[in-house]
This record gives C-alpha cells, sequence and structure tokens, in this order.
C-alpha cells in the first residue's frame, strides 16, 4: 500500500495505523511516559524524539514527524530500553519497525546515514547472494562523493593494509566476488519474499 | 509447655503490626476472645519503625500507646510474641493452626531492669534500624517495646557472653535452655495481617543501592528521623557521616515495574511528600529536595498536602523515571541520569545528569509472606495480596496482607475483617447454642 | 460501694529501688501518713511470689485499694492486674530512681521524690473508687440504624446481619442502590481487569429483601435522633409525613456525595449538550442500551469522545474543590473502555495530570484501560467552545510542550465528589446567635438540611472535618469521630470508590455494633477503652453555666428541661473535660476526680523556703507526655529532683482549682503537658488541649493576685516522641525558680 493509501485508511489513527503496520507496534499504547527508554538509552543526546516521545507523538498522530525523524535510525539494539522498560515494551524492536515502515511507505529520511547504508548493504548483498565487502567498504567511501571517499581511503589505509596481509579482505572482490551456488534461484526466493509480505502489508 | 486456650469460637489474628493490633482490639472490645500472634519479639510492625506518619505529621508511637494501653487493659487478647504460623488445617469455624515459638531465652520474671544488656559485650546489626547501627545481644527492640521483655539473641547462645547475661540477672529471667515450641491452636476464624516489607532496593541494580554508599532506602530515612534511631534524628550521609541537605527523591523503586513489582504500593509518593517536609524541618531555608516522579498518587485529601509541599520553593518536582544512578568519586555525590518529560519535548532534549548529597529511594511494598508457599487455601493474586474470595473460608485479610495500604486505610481494612471473623464465630456460637 | 476503704501499700525492692532508696522509710510513709495497712515490702513485687502475696491480703484483709510503689504505671500490667480493687501506682523506677543520678549528694533529694510519690499515691488511693460499670441489668438495643441506601449502606446492614445484629435501612429516594445503581459497570478489582463487573445493586437489593434481620424505609428522611449508644430513638418520617418512632443501638451514617456541579465550570462550556460529567455518560450508556453510545445534542453516534481529569478538583481556584476524590481516574478509564469494547476504532483520550491508580489492582485497570486502546494524555484542558463538529477542547500537552485544539464528539468531564453531610455544625455555631434556636424553622437561611437531626446540645450532625467530610483526625483510629455510637462511611467520610466504600461500611458497622456492646456494659470506647467510670454530677451545686455543656468534645452533655446539664454517659469518652470545666467542682468520675488529683499534689511534702528546696507539679497528659517521661527514664535522661509529676487523662480535665490549689501549697512552678493543639491537633479528646490552653491563659490573673510571677506556670504540647525535650522543659523551670526565686507561699 502506498503512503497516501494509509493515509486514507487510517485518517487521523496514526497510532492504530502503527499498531497494524509496524512491527511489534501494537506495544505502543502501553507505553506509561516514564521516560526511563530514553533516559538509559546510550545515544541518547543523538536523537531529535527519543522512544517515549515518538510513542507520545503517535498517540498525538503527528505521522509526518514521526515517520519521516531520523530519531529511530539512530537505535544501536543495544537493548538498554527493553531491559528498564516497566511496561515490558520491546522498544528496540518498535524503533527498527518504525524505520523499516518509514522506508516502505518512502517517508524515511534520505539523507540519514543509517539509511543509507541500510540502502547499499541490501543492494550489495542483493546482486549475488553474498555480501562483497570490498565493494560495499568503497560505496560507503564514496557514499558523499568522490573527494570525501578518497580522503576516508586514505584515512583507513593502515586498516586496509592490515586486513589485506591477514586475509581478511580480498582484493579480487572487485572483480565480482563470489555468489550464492544458484543466483537465479536466489533471486526467485528474494521476489516471492517481497510478494508475500507485500501481500501481507496491503491486507 | 506454654498453654494456650482456645476454641472454636476464638479468633487468631496472625500478625502484631497495627492492622493485627486493630483487628485484634476491636474483635476483643466487642467481647470476642482473641490470640493474636507475631513473629518479632514485640508488637508494632512497621509503623513501630516510622518517625511521622503523613499527611498529619504526627508520632506513630502515638497511636501505638493507645493500641498498647487497649491491649493491656483487655483480658480478652492473649499477646503470643516470637510466633509464627506454619500451617493450618480445618475449615470455616473449625481451624487448628500449627504455631511455632522460637526461643525469647527470657520468661516472664523479666522486669526490663537492662541489666543483661549492661552485662553483654557482643552486638549484632540492628534489625529494627534496618542494619544502620548494633545492638546488644540482650535487647529490647525499642523503648515500645511491648511485651516489655528482653530478648537475648539465639546466636549468643553457647557462648560466655550469654552466661553473662544470665548472671546479671537477679529475677532469674534468663533461661538460656529455653527451646523452640510446636503448639496447635484452635480457631473459629484467623484473621491475616501479616503486613508488609520494603522491596530489597539492590535489586534495582541501576539505582546502586549496593554500590553506592549515599543511596539509601526511605524506610531507612525513617530510622534516621527517630530522635532515638541510630543517627539520633540526623539524615548523616553514610558515606561521610555529614548531615545531607540536597536530596533527591526516586518514586516508584521498585514499584510500577514489571522487573520488579508489577503494583503501583500507593503510599511511597506521599511517603516522599511527607520526606521533603523533614528537610524544612532539620534545615529550614536550607534543605533542598528533588522528587523524580511518573505520576503524584496523592489521592483523596492527600492532594491538600500534596499541594502545601509544591507550595516550597525549596522542594521541586521532575517528571521522570530515574534512568540510573552513578557516584561522583570525588564528592561522594551520587548523580541521578534521566530525561526531563515535561520541560522536554518535541525534540527538545532535556537530559540530565544531577548531583544530590543523598538518594532516597522510594521503595515499594510487597507482603511479608508468600501465601503460595505457605499453602493454607488461601486466594492469592498475582501481586501476592490475599484476595477476597469466598473460598478463603472464615479466613480474612486485613491491611496491608490484602493491598498496598496506608496506615489509615489498613487500619480501616482490619476494622472490616475484624467484622468479617466476628460474623465466623458468631455463626458457630449460634449454631451451638 | 463499700462504705469501708482499706488501703494495702506494696513496696517493690527490685530494679535496683532497694540500692537506691531507702525503703524502709517508705513504708513508714505509706502507713504513717498514707494509713496503709498492710503495708510490706518485696524484693521482686512483680514476680508470682510478690503477687500471690498481693493477692492473698486483698483476699484475707477484704482491701479495696492497693498502692504499688514500684516501676510506671505503663510497666508490668500483666501482674498488677487485681480486678477486685482500685489500684494506684507510685512511680519509683521510671519516676524517680532512673531519672536521677546514683551520686551520694543526689540521695537525699531522690529520696523525697520517691516518699512524696508514696504520699501522692496514697492520697490519690485514698479518694478514688473502683466504679461498677453497668449494674443495672438494662439491656442495650442490638439493632443498628443505616442512614443510606446506597451501596455503603446496603453492605453496612448486610454485614450486620451476617453478624447477628438487625438493621433498619432508611433511604430518602424511592429505591435502594444510591450512586452506583446508576452506573451501567463498575471498575474492575481482579483479573481478567478488561471484564467490567455489574453494578451488583440488584442483588444486594435482593438479599435485603430476603433478609429477615434487615428493615428497609424508603422514601423516608430521619427527623429526629435522640439518646445515646445503646438507647437512640429515631424519627423515621416519609414524604407523605407519617413517623414511626424507632429504637436503635447505634448508627451508621452512609449518605453518600452528590456530584460536584458542573454548571460552575464555565470555561469548560457546561451548557453544551455534548459536554456532560462522568454520571451523565452512565446516563447514555444505559440508554445505549448495549448498543451504540450516542451524543445528547443530535443522537448521532459517538466516534470521539475526551476525558478531562481533575475537572473542577485539584485546584485553587474559587469554588473548584481543592482535593483530589480519588475514584475518577479508574472511572474514566472504566468509561472510555465502554467505548472501546463497543468498537475499538472509537477514539479515546483521557487528559490527565497524575494519572492516579494505586494498589495493586489499580495499576492493573490503568494497564487493561491502555490495552483497550484507550489513549492517555499528559496535558491540561483549558476551555472547551463549540466546534464544528462537537466540542472543541482546547488542552496544553505536557510532554510534547504544544497548545492543541481538537474537537470530540462527546466531551466528559471527571468532576469531584461531594459529601453530602449534613448541617457544618461548628460553622452554625460560629454564627449569629440565631442558629443556636432548636427549632428548625427559625433556621430556613440555612439552605443544607440535616442528614440525622440530633437533638445534641452542640449541632443536628456529626462534626466535619474538613471539606465537608466527617472524617476522623486520627491516622491509626479512621472511625474514632466526635460522635460516640454513630459512625459514617463511604464517600461522606473521605472521597472513595465504591470497593473502598463496601469495606469501609463493614468496618463502621464493627464499630457499630462495639458502641452496643460497650454501652451494654457501660464501657467507654476508644481512647479509654474499657473505662467502667462515667461523670458523677453533683446537681445541688451546679450553677447552670454551662461550660461542661458548651466544652465537651464529644456531644455527651445536653441539658435538661430545667437547664441542668444532663448526662448521657454512653455518649462519655471519659476525658474529663467537663471536670476541668466546671467552676464549682460538681462533676468527677469514681476513679478521677478533683480529689484524687487534688489531694495527691497536697500531699507532697513542701520544704521550706529557706530549704532550698523547691517543688514543680507537673501535670502530663497520660497518652503522650507521661510516656514520653517514661522513655526519657528508659534513655537515663536526668532532670530535676524537684518535680513532682501527676498523670492526668486529658489536659481538657485540668480544673484550674488544681492550679489554685498547688501555687496557695507552695509549689514553685507548675507544668501542664498536653498533646498538640489546633489545625493538626493530636490531643486524642480532640479539643480538651485546645480547651485548656485557653483556659490557661487566663491564670495570669490568678498568679497576678496572688502576687506570683507569671513564669510559675507553663503549657507546653509536648509529643510523645519529645523524649529529650520534655525533661528539658522541666530542667528549664528549675532554672526559672532559680532566677525568680521561691514561692512565698510556704507554710
Amino acid at each position: 500500500m502506498s503512503n497516501t493509501a494509509m493515509v486514507e485508511k487510517y485518517r487521523s489513527n496514526f497510532l492504530k495505523e502503527v499498531a497494524e503496520n509496524v512491527e511489534e507496534g501494537e506495544w505502543v499504547r502501553m507505553c506509561m511516559q516514564c521516560g526511563v527508554c530514553s533516559g538509559s538509552c546510550p545515544m541518547g543526546p543523538h536523537w531529535e524524539h527519543p522512544p517515549q516521545e515518538l510513542f507520545m507523538m503517535i498517540r498525538a498522530n503527528k505521522r509526518e514527524e514521526v515517520l519521516s525523524s531520523s530519531s529511530m535510525w539512530m537505535c544501536t539494539s543495544c537493548y538498554n530500553c527493553i531491559a528498564r522498560c516497566p511496561r515490558e515494551l520491546p522498544i528496540t524492536h518498535i524503533m527498527h519497525g518504525l524505520a523499516h515502515y518509514a522506508k516502505r511507505l518512502g517517508l524515511a529520511p534520505k539523507e540519514n546515514p543509517t539509511n543509507k547504508f541500510s540502502q547499499r548493504f541490501w543492494d550489495n548483498l542483493t546482486k549475488t547472494g553474498r555480501v562483497n565487502e570490498l565493494k560495499l567498504g568503497l560505496s560507503l567511501y564514496f557514499m558523499n562523493g568522490f573527494v570525501e571517499g578518497i580522503k576516508t581511503a586514505l584515512k583507513m589505509k593502515d586498516v586496509g593494509m592490515g586486513m589485506l596481509k591477514t586475509g581478511r579482505m580480498n582484493p579480487l572482490e572487485i572483480l565480482g566476488g563470489h555468489g550464492v551456488k544458484d543466483k537465479s534461484g536466489f533471486q526467485a526466493m528474494l521476489k516471492k519474499a517481497q510478494e508475500l509480505e507485500a501481500a501481507r502489508v496491503d491486507k | 509447655m506454654t498453654e494456650v486456650v482456645a476454641t472454636n469460637q476464638t479468633i487468631v489474628v496472625v500478625g502484631g503490626g497495627i492492622s493485627g493490633m486493630t483487628a485484634a482490639l476491636e474483635a476483643a472490645e466487642c467481647g470476642k476472645q482473641v490470640i493474636l500472634l507475631e513473629k518479632n519479639p514485640a508488637l508494632g510492625g512497621r509503623v513501630s519503625q516510622m518517625y511521622k506518619y503523613f499527611p498529619k505529621m504526627c508520632h506513630p508511637t502515638c497511636g501505638m500507646e493507645i493500641n498498647l494501653r487497649r491491649i493491656k487493659a483487655n483480658s480478652n487478647i492473649r499477646v503470643m510474641t516470637m510466633a509464627e504460623v506454619t500451617n493450618v488445617s480445618g475449615d470455616t469455624g473449625d481451624y487448628t493452626l500449627n504455631v511455632t515459638v522460637q526461643p525469647r531465652y527470657v520468661n516472664e520474671n523479666c522486669t526490663a531492669c537492662g541489666a543483661c544488656r549492661d552485662a553483654v559485650e557482643t552486638e549484632f546489626d540492628n534489625e529494627f534500624n534496618y542494619g544502620l547501627n548494633k545492638r546488644k545481644g540482650a535487647y529490647l527492640t525499642s523503648n515500645m517495646a511491648y511485651p516489655q521483655r528482653y530478648v537475648i539473641d539465639p546466636r549468643m547462645i553457647g557462648t560466655a557472653d550469654a552466661d553473662k547475661a544470665k548472671a546479671a540477672c537477679k529475677y532469674d529471667a534468663v533461661d538460656l535452655d529455653m527451646q523452640a515450641e510446636d503448639l496447635e491452636i484452635k480457631a473459629g476464624s484467623i484473621v491475616w495481617a501479616t503486613g508488609w516489607r520494603p522491596f530489597d532496593a539492590a535489586k534495582i541494580q541501576p539505582y546502586g543501592y549496593d554500590r553506592i554508599a549515599n543511596v539509601i532506602t526511605s524506610v531507612e530515612l525513617e530510622r534516621m528521623m527517630d530522635p532515638m534511631g541510630p543517627t539520633g534524628g540526623k539524615i548523616l550521609r553514610p558515606s561521610d557521616g555529614k548531615e545531607a541537605k540536597d536530596i533527591a527523591f526516586i518514586q516508584c523503586a521498585g514499584s510500577r515495574d514489571r522487573n520488579y513489582l508489577k503494583h503501583c504500593s500507593r503510599i511511597c509518593c506521599m511517603a516522599s511528600l511527607k520526606q521533603t517536609t523533614y528537610l524544612r524541618e532539620k534545615y529550614g531555608d536550607d534543605g533542598k529536595a528533588t522528587v523524580y516522579y511518573i505520576d503524584i498518587r496523592a489521592i483523596d485529601r492527600f492532594e491538600d498536602f500534596y499541594q502545601k509541599v509544591q507550595a516550597d520553593d525549596n522542594v521541586s518536582f521532575i517528571k521522570s523515571k530515574v534512568a540510573s544512578v552513578t557516584e561522583d568519586k570525588a564528592t561522594g555525590n551520587p548523580v541521578l541520569n534521566g530525561n526531563n518529560l515535561e520541560q522536554s519535548g518535541m525534540g527538545k532534549d532535556m537530559r540530565y545528569a544531577n548531583p544530590h548529597e543523598l538518594v532516597v529511594l522510594a521503595v515499594g511494598m510487597e507482603p511479608s509472606v508468600d501465601f503460595n508457599a505457605l499453602n493454607v487455601g488461601l486466594s492469592v493474586n498475582e501481586e501476592g495480596f490475599i484476595e477476597r474470595d469466598p473460598g478463603n473460608g472464615g479466613m480474612f485479610a486485613a491491611g496491608c496482607a490484602a493491598d498496598a495500604l496506608d496506615v489509615n486505610r489498613a487500619v480501616q481494612s482490619a476494622t472490616a475483617s475484624s467484622l468479617r471473623a466476628i460474623q465466623v464465630v458468631n455463626q458457630v456460637a449460634g449454631a451451638e447454642g | 460501694m463499700a462504705a469501708v476503704k482499706k488501703i494495702g501499700a506494696y513496696i517493690c525492692k527490685g530494679c535496683g529501688l532497694d540500692d537506691r532508696l531507702d525503703c524502709g522509710q517508705l513504708e513508714t510513709v505509706a502507713t504513717r501518713e498514707g494509713k496503709a495497712s498492710p503495708c510490706k515490702s518485696h524484693d521482686f513485687l512483680c514476680s508470682q511470689a510478690g503477687v500471690d502475696m498481693i493477692a492473698e491480703d486483698i483476699k484475707s484483709e477484704e482491701l479495696t485499694h492497693v498502692v504499688i510503689a514500684a516501676c510506671s504505671r505503663r510497666a508490668k500490667t500483666e501482674a498488677f492486674n487485681f480486678e477486685t480493687v482500685a489500684i494506684s501506682r507510685a512511680n519509683l523506677r521510671e519516676g524517680v530512681i532512673w531519672v536521677r543520678p546514683d551520686t551520694d549528694e543526689a540521695r537525699e533529694t531522690t529520696q523525697e521524690m520517691a516518699d512524696d510519690y508514696v504520699r501522692m499515691a496514697c492520697a490519690e488511693a485514698k479518694f478514688t473508687t473502683q466504679p461498677p460499670g453497668n449494674t443495672e441489668d438494662k439491656t442495650a438495643c442490638r439493632h443498628l440504624l443505616v442512614v443510606g441506601g446506597g451501596i455503603t449502606g446496603m453492605t453496612a446492614a448486610l454485614e450486620a446481619a451476617k453478624a447477628g445484629y438487625a438493621a433498619t435501612i432508611v433511604e430518602k429516594s424511592a429505591q435502594l442502590g444510591g450512586v452506583v445503581g446508576q452506573l451501567s459497570k463498575r471498575i474492575a478489582t481482579t483479573a481478567p481487569f478488561t471484564e467490567l463487573p455489574d453494578n451488583g445493586v440488584a442483588a444486594m437489593a435482593a438479599e435485603i429483601a430476603a433478609n429477615d434481620k434487615i428493615t428497609v424505609h424508603l422514601n423516608s428522611t430521619v427527623t429526629r435522633t435522640s439518646g445515646a449508644p445503646g438507647r437512640f430513638a429515631a424519627d423515621i418520617s416519609t414524604e407523605s409525613g407519617s413517623t414511626v418512632t424507632e429504637n436503635f443501638g447505634a448508627i451508621v451514617q452512609a449518605s453518600g456525595f452528590k456530584p460536584y456541579d458542573m454548571g460552575q465550570l464555565s470555561e469548560f462550556n457546561p451548557d453544551n449538550a455534548d459536554v456532560v460529567d462522568q454520571m451523565g455518560l452512565e446516563a447514555l450508556v444505559k440508554e445505549a442500551n448495549g448498543g451504540a453510545i450516542k451524543r445528547p445534542s443530535d443522537g448521532k453516534e459517538i466516534r470521539s469522545v475526551a476525558f478531562i481529569q481533575c475537572a473542577g478538583q485539584r485546584s485553587q481556584k474559587e469554588g473548584h474543590l481543592s482535593y483530589c476524590s480519588g475514584h475518577c481516574c479508574q472511572t474514566s478509564i472504566k468509561q472510555a473502555m465502554y467505548f472501546k469494547q463497543l468498537d475499538s476504532d472509537i477514539d479515546a483520550v483521557v487528559m490527565f495530570t497524575d494519572l492516579r491508580t494505586p494498589g495493586a489492582g489499580g495499576e492493573n485497570f490503568y494497564r487493561a484501560g491502555q490495552d483497550s486502546g484507550v489513549t492517555f494524555t499528559k496535558s491540561v484542558a483549558s476551555e472547551i467552545s463549540a466546534g464544528d463538529s462537537g466540542p472543541k477542547v482546547k488542552f496544553d500537552d505536557l510532554l510534547l510542550n504544544e497548545n492543541v485544539e481538537q474537537e470530540f464528539d462527546l466531551v466528559v468531564l471527571a468532576t469531584g465528589m461531594v459529601p453530602n453531610s449534613g448541617v457544618d455544625i461548628e460553622a452554625e455555631a460560629a454564627a449569629p446567635a440565631e442558629g443556636e434556636a432548636a427549632d428548625s424553622d427559625v433556621v430556613a437561611s440555612v439552605p443544607v438540611e440535616s442528614i440525622l437531626n440530633l437533638d445534641y446540645r452542640q449541632g443536628a450532625d456529626v462534626p466535619q472535618l474538613v471539606h465537608g467530610f466527617t472524617d476522623s483526625h486520627f491516622i491509626c483510629f479512621p472511625y474514632e469521630t466526635r460522635r460516640t455510637g454513630i459512625y459514617t462511611a463511604g464517600p461522606v467520610r473521605r472521597p472513595m470508590d465504591a470497593v473502598q466504600a463496601m469495606d469501609d461500611a463493614a468496618g463502621a458497622a464493627m464499630k457499630a455494633i462495639q458502641a452496643i456492646e460497650n454501652a451494654n456494659l457501660g464501657r467507654a470506647a476508644h481512647p479509654r477503652s474499657g473505662d467502667l467510670s462515667y461523670p458523677l454530677f453533683r446537681k445541688e451545686g451546679c450553677t447552670q453555666c454551662k461550660r461542661c455543656t458548651v466544652e465537651c468534645p464529644f456531644g455527651a452533655i445536653n441539658e435538661d428541661e430545667d437547664r441542668y446539664p444532663e448526662f448521657n454517659e454512653e455518649r462519655c469518652r471519659r476525658c474529663g473535660t467537663c471536670m476541668g470545666a466546671c467552676p464549682v467542682r460538681v462533676i468527677s468520675f469514681d476513679n478521677y476526680s478533683i480529689d484524687t488529683v487534688g489531694q495527691a499534689l497536697k500531699a507532697v511534702d513542701i520544704p521550706d523556703e529557706f530549704d532550698e528546696k523547691p517543688r514543680t507539679l507537673v501535670l502530663a497528659c497520660e497518652n503522650d507526655a507521661y510516656p514520653a517521661l517514661d522513655m526519657a527514664a528508659m534513655n537515663r535522661v536526668e532532670y530535676s529532683a524537684f518535680t513532682r509529676i501527676i498523670p492526668v487523662r486529658c489536659l481538657g480535665s485540668v480544673n484550674t482549682i488544681w492550679l489554685t490549689d498547688a501555687l496557695n501549697s507552695g509549689y514553685d512552678g507548675i507544668i501542664l503537658m498536653g498533646c498538640k493543639k489546633g489545625e493538626e491537633y493530636q490531643c486524642h479528646f480532640v479539643k480538651g488541649s485546645e480547651i485548656a490552653h485557653i483556659r490557661m491563659s487566663k491564670i495570669d490573673d490568678t498568679l497576678q493576685q496572688l502576687n506570683l510571677e507569671t513564669e510559675r506556670v507553663e503549657v507546653y504540647e509536648i509529643a510523645i516522641t519529645d523524649v529529650e525535650r520534655a525533661p528539658k522543659l522541666i530542667n528549664d523551670m528549675a532554672e526559672t525558680i532559680e532566677k525568680i526565686g521561691m514561692s512565698p507561699f510556704k507554710f
């Protein structure tokens, strides 16, 4: 379903939209606004909206602000919030669920590094069924333009040489690298999975 | 062997705190035969360890005195201390309790003259003061102790010190050969007034109760305020013995949290509000209190008290469940970390790292007895409190055995349970003509 | 009673008394001055042998009075418990040796102290009588009057009936059930918390109808109540005007509450049909009868609803309620669940500042509300106006820090509880004298109708504590109000929900039953439980000054047709305030009188002015000050050897004649130690300490007449924890006397 279809479907009930479409989203209503999640989050100062605030915004129907926020992309999955939440909310999962949902609807912030990395990782992986680490690394280096990329590469050269020496990085991967045995089968599998997911979401 | 006269028209009250004393007295003053069992050496329970009651700021000992006088004046009540129920059999109107009475090693001859206390040297952690100081191995739990009779700590038995206690007593009151006794007591009805215990603060790891010296519990602060308590009525930092004037109160320390106690303990908001006034009492304008809370639950006319505290410029409120407490090693100050929800909002970050001289954890209430383990056929809810259930037969809960209650509500609950017990024994009496 | 008084005195030599005191001399004092015979000492008086010795003497010597000179009257009560005789105790341990240093210099004054306490105990014994209790074979009426047929009253009647006591319910309206009867469902208090139970009224009404111990008067009110515990008489009148008079042993007042008038909340657009209070919503839900809930203005199905908590509550604004009604958070959660359970797509928002759902069940119910999809917003609503599609609420979202306007189909205001406690008798007493007229026709200006219409001298209803609620002021004693045998329960006592009210009803029924049993035996109720004495009144001497009837904190004294005080002993709590009030000293108790104290203080040996041995009299409240001094002694806190302490039932019982007598006898100083007075009073007899303070404010005149310094008499409020302070005040007086010199009145 498209973003506009979702807006149409849930109108002013973003809480319900989240409950029905976001992984573990049905937990959002159980938040009692104690704030221990934001207080115990190691990334806390870097969030625009800490988790309990996102939950409050969801209840207040701030759909645009929530889905276009970079906040949930900041989660590093340390699970501190889950461990501390007095109401047993799986906050880490909800954060990833929200990010995923925003991405699916095309609302995720384009320039968010986590978003960009995730897209590159996915693109890299789905090509051959294996991650081509060299290509992934290089694409990350040059994510923000050629000059930035050269600078980053130079900065990281010692690490790179070390990895080469110890066999942790194969320079030949630049030629295409290895992949799964049945590449077309793998692609078909992905396609099927995407179809199933789309059918589930649209239901 | 202790002789106990009891019939199926006797009401047994288990627990000699304020709920149990009330339940026993109300029934006894109605002419009923009551046996009041208390696990500790003296009556009084948790309230006897409190400095003041909210919202009136009066002293619990005052009501204790009245209740003790009522007990002393009433021949219908038999008080048995150091007695614990191990099993209950039978049914409504015809129960048998198995009770174990631990040896006090001091008999009725004791005049509470204190000669044994003066004679012994061994000291133990004072449980009445939550271990904040020591007491002698021969002791009276407090000056309000009833029965006003000394106790020899069982760890003294077999030591030379115990013999000194015996030798010091002119009245042959010290009996070191006393043994535990197992008794069977009949009862028509049983009132469970077993009360509560403070939640074990050490379990709340992020608050560092077991690591940071200047993190204490609300019940410990009550003992510190008592002029006859371990610090002589002063609020002293455990780390350096200095008076603490800037104190943080962390609400819901254990309560409203599925990691610890799922329920709201009801009393902790009021307890902390009360304790903020201790600072004014001690230091006037020099005291400073900060309350970190989720919701301030000051219901009914407690609200008036809350508004009074709110009006005090030296008390501030921060809407935030504190995430963690760390320690500033240089000063010994605990540092509270979290996010102030009311000041933040829509992207405004209000994370704090606030140092305070002392942190008081408003610890929750949990039932002091595990009724499921006791296994006497009581219906117990998820939180461990006894539920109102006809299946409980002639057994009733009073006070904090029934729910997390403040003193006033506990006494009210005890009075109600007393009537329910009377209903049972009156029916027995009616049936027996 | 027995015409011949025979006093035996027993002196204990244990606990170091014999080491510190000359017990032989004490015997001499008791025998020669105290006229005690026999008089014996014992090494260990509280031992079985000692107690047996006394018991033996009581029998063989036919003793009527026993003086025990040993420890404090608070200690060893089990041992010294002789039911047939009057006992007075000389406190030689906590009162003498434990507060004095064990030095040679101190020996003489310490002995004098002990001698005096023995003299005082003997004097008290001489003038006291063991009260007989209820000797007439009158049987108290074992029948409860329950005023109010709501869930509290119904529960009180049912619980009393289960204990074997009859009950009569008087209900103003045409049916039982009260406010709870108008509710669609109740708050769930046990798992599963999403299942809302029925209001339960029908089942209770059926149980009452089937119970032959319970009578119900509907459409009726109590138009007159007279009498006392065990013998109340109440006029029960129907709307049509017929009246029956019935007898009752005790009364439970369960007159409930009315919802706060939302019309006063002009900022919330109360005239808007789609703005209702919680009871208004219950009516809509009942009307819907399981179907869609429709809004009043146009019958549209409600798709969005907001609940505004603390509407007109927890607020200092003029006309608002300052308190929290306690139940409203849970009630709003329940009502939001009504909608959510009909259709989970209905928007239900609760706007709150503090969500108050205390206790184990409360938090579960909050979670159940959230689980049902109710939205909770920490916010303050400031205004409601008419929007395009429904009432528009303006509110501050306190967490997102923004001002929001939102329209709803319906807005529910969680307003508070206003108690139905009848006439505020204290406000009335303070009003112009006309209010005093007993005829209710004359008091037409008072709009409030009385609930009980008591014929008490002190007003038609029970005293109110605060905000109109009739709660007890005592934390430890929630039912100890100021009208013996009348107990209020439910929301008239304190704001509370239905479950609490039902428990409260059982508690009040318990106290009511106990009041009946006490009346039956002539026993006092709390705090002097079991006291069999009662005020004795010598009518011949009475000057009809009315002080006793006005000052009695419990409204126990009426006036008879000849304007003499009429004592209702079953209402009396034995505090002695009447005795303290009486200027002509015609009121006393068998075991506590002008003489028991007056003669004791006069028995003290007052040394010559030049002996440099002043005497300070301390009259200490037995509830707090006396135990505080006892505990000071346990801690070995020393105080002046020139002190003589007499416990009193309450400072209210202190008659100024005692002070005049003491000053005339040559005491150099007097200290009165009572409990805290005023708004946060701690006095166990409510007004006693306050009244004493007022009386004593006039003592300066007496002192000036006698040409004595005003510093010689001090009145203090002492708490039971004043273990250091009380002895210090005594020592301060000793210093003062040293400064201003001895009293010239030593003869």
